[in-house]
């Protein structure tokens, strides 16, 4: 969000001297992204929109956003002109807004203006651009571009400004060695046997690369631009997806380049988006590699695509449908392991408390409600009725001596849980129940370990009793811990 | 964080909101970690029952802003023919042109990417102003409004006049 700030708008003209240039800059804004026109493209019906906004939006309903009139990617043509004023209000405006912003007063704001008008870039030294440029943070790639000409080589921004604001729209373009004029197409294989003066070099490079090019130093940048335009200009025709069964479709993806993976409409969804963002590049007179549209590609897929945060549009706190609760168990594994440890430091203070109120009280059984009411309150929403039937009764008379003449089948239980938690360390049995009703709502693993002790416990334990008990077994994740202790234990007991 | 083609929008707009908002109209985003969900205040309309209230909202923006409208939810008790009693906002401007559940609205009404936060929030304080009822969302209060005016702007002001704490 820190760069709220820095993003240059309209109003910024606000308040100073200038203000009608908000209008101006407006008129040169594309009404869809709200941002100055990046590769303008007029429609059918006359109205003009960043090439990559309009395809966007035609992709998504076929209407021109501005008057509704339907029309097709295929009719847009490139304006011109528009990138050009856009391009040179772009460069002036950083100066322009200084200078406004400088002058308090209408009559020096108007002298301010009619130099810039005049004289543009020339007036101001470089560390002032470059001031300005990077108050304006979120420069385009023109602008960038121009500062680093600028930068560079101060004496020849006039002559450079000139000449790309006056370079006749024929279709051309310069070698960037020798200078002549010929086809796009032409420019690499004359490249490859050009011998022109390296004095002009410098200059022409630039200009060069105003017309085709990145944003790295044009020099440096020269193969690698050749290589990015090297499939020149095809567009990717649109795909009618009705009619592609889903491996064509998986298969039209990979041909492109791009990732194939996810559902039938994701698929779609990022075919458009590639088609969009491609062939708004074929547009650009500027045009980016593949590797730079791969990367705003994945730019799309972490925010709008399979990598987003809430990929089905589900709502937030909503579990969606495909929701892979195992792996979400396996890669939280540690996180749960921590929780129950947890859980179970609290549990031994309870327990050797427990155990010395049953030492105290020698009969049980008057004991024994409290200790009911305390495990029923801390989890009102577990199934808990039965315990306080009959077979309760039993239990509660024999919980008096918890251990007493029990060590025999005890020790049977210790030496099956470990042999199931193969590898975890052994505890006392109490504390090893524990975790059984958090487990079975836990990991599958577990599950299987708490099944497993289940299976243990069964030849122990009266058949009878069993199915009253077994609710408790299947206790959520957040119930207390207490109550399975009192299961096994007196389930062993009762043997 | 990846800056999407909505969230580069949404600054923008911000941006134009802060410097140079329209007469009633605040809003903004609620955090700055979330530039989709926006908080929005409109002054009630003079000469109109809601006159001298303030009425909250909130935005919600779809990932693919601006090609998607946004929904508006009032934040605060409204009684008008077209604001659902949950406070969800019924307005043409707000709807995709792609579906149209009320049959009524002409496309040129509908949501397009060129509209904005600014023209949806001077659209809905214009509906306060002069509520739509060929198809209200709160049909109590389209029909109070139908036959009842008094009814209803005296329900109005009550509700004004408690939302302000009097």
């Amino acid at each position: 969000m820190d760069h709220r700030l820095d993003i240059a708008d309209s109003t910024d003209w606000i308040g100073t001297p200038l203000a009608p240039f908000q209008s101006l800059e407006n008129a040169l804004r594309c009404q869809v992204c709200k941002d100055f026109y990046d590769t303008p493209m007029i429609t059918s019906c006359s109205h003009t929109f960043c090439s990559l906004c309009i395809r966007k939006a035609l992709t998504s309903d076929g209407k021109c956003p501005a008057c509704r009139a339907s029309d097709q990617a295929s009719k847009l043509r490139r304006n011109w002109a528009v990138q050009e004023i856009v391009d040179a209000f772009q460069a002036a405006r950083p100066a322009a807004l200084k200078v406004a912003q400088e002058h308090g007063s209408l009559k020096e704001g108007r002298e301010g203006r009619r130099n810039k008008l005049k004289r543009g870039f020339q007036d101001t030294n470089p560390e002032d651009q470059e001031e300005e440029l990077s108050f304006q943070s979120r420069k385009t790639r023109s602008q960038s571009r121009r500062a680093a000409a600028a930068a560079s080589s101060q004496e020849v921004d006039d002559i450079m400004d000139g000449e790309e604001e006056h370079q006749p729209d024929d279709g051309l373009v310069p070698c960037p060695i020798c200078n002549t004029r010929m086809k796009e197409e032409a420019v690499y294989a004359h490249l490859d046997r050009c011998d022109g003066q390296p004095s002009s070099q410098g200059r022409s490079t630039r200009s060069r690369s105003s017309a085709t090019t990145l944003k790295p130093p044009p020099r440096q940048s020269l193969p690698q631009q050749l290589k990015a335009t090297t499939p020149p200009s095809e567009r990717i025709p649109q795909l009618s997806y009705s009619i592609l069964k889903d491996n064509a479709l998986r298969k039209k993806l990979q041909e492109l380049g791009i990732a194939s993976w996810g559902p039938r409409p994701l698929l779609i969804r990022r075919h458009t988006e590639w088609v969009n963002l491609y062939n708004s590049n074929c547009d650009s007179s500027r045009p980016r590699s593949k590797r730079e549209l791969l990367a705003e590609l994945e730019t799309w897929e972490r925010t709008q695509g399979g990598s987003a945060p809430n990929a089905g549009s589900a709502p937030a706190g909503v579990m969606r449908k495909e929701f892979d609760g195992q792996a979400w168990a396996r890669s939280n594994h540690d996180h749960f392991e921590d929780l129950i440890a947890q859980a179970r430091k609290k549990m031994i203070p309870t327990d050797a408390a427990k155990e010395d109120q049953t030492g105290d009280h020698a009969t049980g059984t008057t004991q024994e409600p409290p200790d009911q009411d305390m495990g029923d309150k801390s989890k009102p929403a577990t199934v808990n009725g039965e315990r306080n039937t009959a077979p309760n009764g039993q239990i509660s008379g024999s919980r008096d001596n918890p251990y007493e003449g029990n060590e025999e089948a005890l020790s049977i239980i210790r030496k099956k849980v470990e042999a199931a938690n193969n590898g975890h360390s052994t505890r006392r049995s109490s504390t090893e129940d524990e975790d059984v009703p958090m487990a079975n709502a836990l990991l599958p693993s577990e599950q299987a370990r708490a099944e497993e002790m289940q299976d243990s416990i069964e030849p122990l334990s009266a058949p009878s009793r069993r199915s009253p008990l077994s609710p408790t077994r299947k206790k959520p994740m957040f119930s207390v811990p207490e109550e399975p202790v009192e299961d096994y234990e007196t389930e062993t007991q009762a043997h | 964080m990846a800056t999407s083609v909505a969230s580069k929008r949404l600054f923008t707009e911000y941006r134009h909101l802060t410097n140079d908002p329209p007469q009633g109209i605040t809003a903004g985003p609620v955090t700055e970690d979330d530039i989709f969900i926006w908080e929005a205040l409109i002054e009630g309309p003079e000469g109109t029952p809601f006159e001298g209230g303030v009425f909250p909202a909130e935005l919600k923006f779809p990932k693919d802003y601006p090609l998607a409208p946004p929904t508006m939810k009032f934040t605060c008790d409204i009684w008008h023919p077209n604001v659902y009693p949950n406070g969800n906002v019924c307005i043409s401007i707000l709807h995709a042109p792609g579906d149209d559940p009320n049959h009524y609205e002409h496309a040129s009404e509908r949501w397009s990417p060129i509209q904005s936060v600014e023209k949806i929030l001077i659209s809905v304080m214009s509906m306060l102003a002069e509520p739509n009822d060929e198809s209200p969302a709160n049909i109590d209060a389209a029909k109070m409004w139908r036959e009842r005016r008094g009814e209803y702007e005296r329900r109005v002001r009550e509700n004004v006049r408690r939302g302000l704490g009097l």
